[in-house]
């Protein structure tokens, strides 16, 4: 941490380098803007970047984490008032209160997220809808404080020593502004933080296991967008010196919306191409007042169609796709990176003792207990519907046991959500792939090492890293690939790099071998082998006798439930109890109480 | 009070309307039209140019008025359900079955268009649209209440229950039901599934448009009426649970009452007091009163 908050000179020039383009091109823009004469044109130029502001932080929110909001009109409206009322009834300095408005906003955002974080989909929208809605009739209705129609007069604009901005003021401000907020934006989304929000937005489950707190990463998008919304509000109600219950719509929700989405929704220059276009159509369809909204309708009724992912994205594939980075990249081989971890000391790494779970009536795990080791390879079997799948997921987390204890390396995590055991060291891989197909292999693997990666850490660092676990699973010529185009097998590879990616002392894999072919069988047998001789301790799901005996250690049985035995491979393949549990018993005598019990439940 | 109740329970019925028409998409395409209050406001033009057109035609008193306004109910019906084909075209079929909600601004862009070309036919003011058995208030004990809102109680409560016997009684129902509950599978039993999409679109759209005629006579018909009923209407198919189409119509009646016991106290404050309601209840209930929770397999 230390040594990381201190750039090196490179960094620090690359950094540098890097912002060139944007600082030279913001440059160019004030330059123009200083030009203009034209009052007409600057007040567009104003509003263009104020959408800009709104619509990138509504990038991050919809388009980086898939939360698609409809109530942002009350955002802008809560920084607008914030200004509006901070300067009018309290005097205060009308930069403070500039400064004041995002932090409101971002407050209200965190409100927002509250109930917005339960929901998906058609609900999320009308929740965050209601949430514009209450607030447009709020500042509607309650004339005494904040005006309604009436609204606020003599806000207190910006002013340069005693004279307030004027127009051109405000438009160099704006621009200021957006590069501000481009730059910072372009540097957290190009990294850890932009792939995990599009880690969540394609899978919240395995965007869990992988390590990244789904519920804070939700939130921080909200208050991100929040507070960039609120800062456009308050823009516009300073400039203005005015401000209403006319300004907040939930046409402007819409339009904030439209902005990201008809831009290019998760790309960095989306809103930039929203802003713009939809800046120009309405300057341009202002000249026809008649045909204004139909054409706008129109562009909206199409514009998805024609360009799925936005015209930022339509640009984008016209453009040679540059190929980053990896080849020639000096990567060391994984065994001898150092692991991120200290071996732990003897006995167990992890211990479950007395888990159950029912689900309704139907008992999947009965007091299981199960003892994992470093550098061993267990298998865990049973016939279907034994609950083998169910226990993975109350060791990784995602569903709680009603009782029980587990412990990791001696710590009690039976409570912990999936992605803090992901950060101790627990990986996993699921029974049916959940890849986030729509990105590149290596963004997978660095969303598997999400945990790993410090936040103040360098790209190139972790890049390295990904590389060389990729090269252990022998898919470093892959790296580029998008994840969802790979071959089946390649993708259940891809699965597993992630899970290693993030330096576990616990690999769970949910039937690793479903659907492959012999010889992927027999790659990843060795694989996993390989994987144990790391001194991680593997547990899997695997229906593939051959495999399992072949390269387990340790070999578990589960039967509705209950553990009926345990040992090596040799001792579970004369084991009575597991030939009767998968074949059934040659005689039938009338079972014992328990088992009738059992049968009942299962039932 | 119980005339707060009536008023309440009629607007909550239109409500209801239009929450079984977002059932029906919903279900179907996983797909909502957000354009469905421009269908409201439109429908209720429809049915007055109907009302107009007639009147011009047969004479003041050719037929009665009742006649009148059911047949411009039926006109509103008719033609909103077939403008949902084109809705079901050019917006939904593109987006449909992928993820992200394009289908969001491309509704939305449909209503806009239908929206301004209904403006240049009628114009941007309010008009009334009379109630088919005249305005007098009834009294019951200490309450009144205006014919209009019998009927749209009667006839909405009609409606829904014909619907609820449909999805589970008629062959087309059953399509429906099948389509929701498993698309793939239904295909490939020879269900003709985008044929049930565009069906499920004419029938919320004919849902919406008739929703439209029935609340003109009470509050006065515009172009921009529309915008607030629907979102009522979508909040009571989430709240009641969007998979559920009883669901859909408890959630309905239960926003009419809300609105309008809350208009009892403060007029300004009831749709504050509905859409907090709605944030409250899915804070509390993500999948709504009565969705059934969806369970997802890791």
């Amino acid at each position: 941490m230390m040594e990381a908050s201190v750039l090196r000179p490179a960094a620090r020039r690359s950094a540098l380098l890097r912002a060139a383009p944007t600082l030279g091109i913001g440059a160019a823009l004030v330059a123009l803007a200083l030009t203009l004469s034209n009052d007409f044109y600057l007040y567009v130029a104003f509003m263009a970047g104020v959408y800009y502001i709104c619509a990138s932080g509504m990038n991050v929110l919809a388009g980086y984490a898939g939360q698609k909001s409809l109530g942002q009109a009350g955002l802008f409206a809560a920084g607008a008032y914030t200004v509006a009322l901070l300067t009018t009834r309290l005097e205060l300095p009308p930069a403070l209160a500039l400064a004041a408005a995002p932090l409101v906003a971002a407050a209200v955002g965190v409100l927002i997220a509250l109930p917005s974080l339960r929901v998906k989909g058609p609900s999320l929208a009308l929740v965050t809808l209601a949430f514009g809605l209450v607030v447009e009739k709020l500042v509607t209705e309650w004339t005494d404080l904040f005006g309604g129609a009436q609204g606020i007069y003599g806000i207190a604009p910006l002013a340069l020593g005693d004279e307030p901005f004027a127009l051109k003021h405000w438009v160099v401000l704006v621009i200021v502004l957006g590069v501000a907020v481009h730059l910072a934006l372009s540097h957290l989304l190009n990294g850890r933080f932009g792939r995990a929000l599009l880690a969540l937005q394609s899978d919240e489950i395995a965007a869990e296991c992988a390590g990244i707190s789904v519920y804070r990463y939700k939130t921080l998008a909200f208050v991100l967008a929040a507070a960039l919304c609120g800062l456009g509000g308050a823009l516009v109600a300073q400039q203005n010196q005015y401000f209403n219950s006319d300004f907040v719509t939930f046409h402007l929700s819409v339009f904030i919306l439209l902005l990201v989405l008809l831009g290019g929704a998760g790309n960095i220059y989306g809103p930039i191409a929203g802003a713009a276009i939809l800046t120009m159509t309405e300057v341009f369809l202002a000249q026809w007042p008649s045909v204004q909204h139909f054409i706008y309708g129109a562009m909206l009724l199409f514009a998805l169609y024609l360009m799925p992912t936005g015209v930022a994205g339509a640009i984008a594939r016209v453009l040679p796709r540059r190929m980053a980075v990896l080849d020639g990249m000096e990567t060391p081989p994984l065994t001898a990176m150092e692991r991120g971890r200290a071996e732990p000391s003897a006995g167990p790494l992890l211990e479950v003792a007395d888990v159950s779970k029912a689900f309704g009536g139907v008992v999947t795990a009965d007091k299981v207990g199960l003892r994992l080791h470093a550098h061993r390879i267990h298998a865990l079997i049973g016939p279907n519907g034994a609950g083998k799948s169910t226990l993975i997921n109350i060791l990784t987390g995602v569903i709680t046991a009603d009782s029980g204890t587990i412990r990791l390396a001696g710590q009690d995590i039976t409570r912990g959500a999936p992605h803090a055991r992901a950060a101790s060291g627990i990986a996993r891989t699921f029974q049916n792939l959940r890849l986030f197909g729509s990105m590149t292999v290596l963004d997978n693997v660095l969303i598997g090492a999400h945990a790993r990666i410090s936040v103040t850490g360098r790209e190139e660092d972790a890049v390295a890293k990904a590389k060389a676990v990729l090269d252990f699973v022998g898919l470093g010529e892959h790296a580029g690939a998008l994840a969802g185009s790979l071959p089946y097998g390649l993708q259940r590879r891809v699965e597993l790099a992630r899970a290693l990616a993030g330096d576990p002392v616990l690999l769970l894999l949910d039937e690793p071998a479903a659907g492959l072919n012999p010889r992927e069988t027999a790659e990843l047998g060795q694989l996993i082998k390989r994987i144990g001789q790391l001194g991680i301790a593997v547990l899997m799901v695997e229906h593939d006798m051959g495999l399992v005996m072949r390269i387990s250690d340790e070999i578990v049985v589960l039967d509705r439930g209950v553990v009926i035995a345990e040992g090596g491979p040799r001792d579970i393949q004369t084991n009575p109890r597991v030939i009767e549990a998968y074949l059934g018993r040659e005689d039938s005598p009338a079972p014992d109480g328990p088992e009738v019990d059992k049968e009942e439940r299962a039932c | 009070m119980l005339q707060a109740i009536i008023g309440g329970l009629t607007l909550g019925s239109v409500y209801a309307l239009i929450a079984l028409g977002f059932n029906l998409t919903y279900t179907t395409t996983r797909t909502l039209n957000f354009a469905q209050g421009d269908f409201v406001s439109v429908g209720a033009f429809v049915g007055l140019g109907t009302v107009g057109v007639l009147t011009a035609a047969l004479g003041a008193d050719a037929v009665g008025y009742v006649w009148l306004y059911a047949l411009a109910a039926v006109a509103a019906a008719l033609a909103m359900g077939v403008l949902g084909l084109p809705l079901y075209l050019a917006a939904i079929r593109p987006f449909a079955g992928k993820p992200g909600m394009s289908w969001v601004v491309s509704t939305i862009g449909f209503g806009i268009v239908l929206q301004s070309a209904a403006l240049s036919v009628w114009g941007l003011g309010a008009r009334m649209l009379p109630a088919p058995f005249g305005d007098e208030v009834f009294r019951v004990g200490e309450a009144g209440f205006r014919s209009q809102e019998l009927v749209v109680l009667v006839l909405a409560f009609a409606i829904l229950g014909a619907f609820d016997l449909a999805m589970r009684r008629t062959a087309i129902g059953r399509c429906m039901r099948a389509v929701a509950l498993n698309r793939d599978a239904a295909a490939l039993m020879g269900i003709d599934v985008p044929r049930v999409m565009a069906m499920a679109f004419l029938a919320s759209s004919a849902l919406a448009g008739l929703s439209g005629v029935l609340v003109a006579p009470i509050l006065s018909a515009s172009l921009f009426m529309g915008v607030i009923i629907a979102l009522k209407g979508f909040s009571a198919a989430i709240i009641g649970g969007l998979t559920n189409p009883r669901g859909c119509m408890a959630g309905g009646l239960l926003i009419g009452l809300v609105e309008s016991l809350t208009a009892l106290w403060s007029a300004q404050w009831r749709e504050i007091m509905v859409f907090l309601l709605v944030i409250l209840v899915l804070a509390m209930a993500p999948n709504g009163l009565f969705g059934r929770k969806l369970v997802e397999k890791v």
